[in-house]
């Protein structure tokens, strides 16, 4: 399956925004390793932060309407020290106390995502972030969509972004 | 006006998280007065009330989205409300797009914070309320 160049043009600011959240407000530099298209439905950390994005994309005059969704995942060993460092008290334990981190993280993505979107011609709308627990859960990606897998290194360990764009 | 390390502060975000990370940043900027909601709603209801019992809020700090009533209809009424009208305002919010700042500075904002954000940030736009 290839990715078309609308795909790999809207992944683009979700990548940069993810490095400026993470230096900011989580004190680490990421390095994003080679993207990949994911094959399976099965998430790749234990923690997902997911978000879906609609809109418009105005190119050369024509709006074509588009889906999108943003996909967080960070093992557990990750998202603690993620936790712990954005909240500035150490977290040894998942907790109902640091279970909106992720669902944070992936909106002030999404919401510094969307400024860079704007200015290449896609009108978008967040939706509520929501966040599945648990290793190796399902993922539910919109229909016919394409999955770029993108894994990330920091100094909290490792993590995964998925990124899927579908134009309708 | 001077800033003052007591100033009674309303912390107003529907995510615990940026609850939390917000008055670290004040608490390390160095304010000690801080108070928390998680809705514009139950922050409505706690400003009116503060100022009935003469301890009114003297600084509200809100994210935009939030469930049952966001920041910026939190900050119209606070507007519309005469004894409001200079209750100095910061909102904060993950949308970044030129168009919600006009929004929130055509509704009285006293000033805008993008996430993400830092303490210095944070710290260099209350400056610039409390000159």
């Amino acid at each position: 399956m290839s990715v078309s160049s609308n795909f790999i043009e809207f992944s683009k600011p979700f990548v940069e925004a993810s490095k400026n959240v993470f230096e900011t407000m989580i004190f680490t530099k990421l390095e994003t390793q080679k993207p990949i298209i994911k094959k399976d439905s099965t998430s790749k950390g234990d923690i997902s932060a997911i978000l879906g994005v609609t809109g418009n994309l105005n190119k050369d005059g024509v709006e074509v309407p588009y889906k999108g969704m943003l996909v967080l995942s960070w093992p557990y060993e990750t998202y603690l020290k993620v936790a712990s460092a954005m909240l500035m008290e150490t977290h040894t334990k998942y907790s109902s106390e640091i279970a909106d981190v992720g669902g944070e993280i992936s909106n002030m993505v999404m919401g510094n995502a969307k400024r860079t979107l704007a200015e290449m011609g896609y009108t978008s709308s967040m939706a509520i972030p929501s966040l599945i627990e648990g290793p190796a859960h399902n993922l539910t990606y919109p229909n016919g969509t394409t999955v770029i897998l993108i894994p990330i290194n920091s100094a909290h360990g490792p993590f995964y972004m998925e990124i899927c764009y579908i134009e309708d | 006006m001077a800033l003052k390390a007591d100033m009674k502060i309303l912390v107003v975000d529907d995510m615990a998280t940026m609850r939390k990370i917000i008055k670290n940043m004040l608490g390390q900027i160095g304010f000690t007065n801080l108070t928390e909601a998680d809705d514009g709603a139950p922050a409505w209801q706690m400003i009116k009330d503060a100022t009935e019992l003469g301890i009114p809020y003297e600084f509200i700090v809100s994210d935009w989205n939030m469930p049952k009533m966001s920041g910026l209809d939190l900050l119209k009424h606070l507007r519309e409300t005469p004894e409001y009208q200079a209750l100095p305002f910061l909102m904060i919010t993950a949308e970044a797009e030129q168009s919600n700042v006009v929004i929130a500075v055509k509704a009285g904002v006293s000033n805008f914070i993008v996430k993400p954000f830092s303490a210095q940030v944070l710290k260099e736009k209350i400056a610039k309320i409390f000159p």
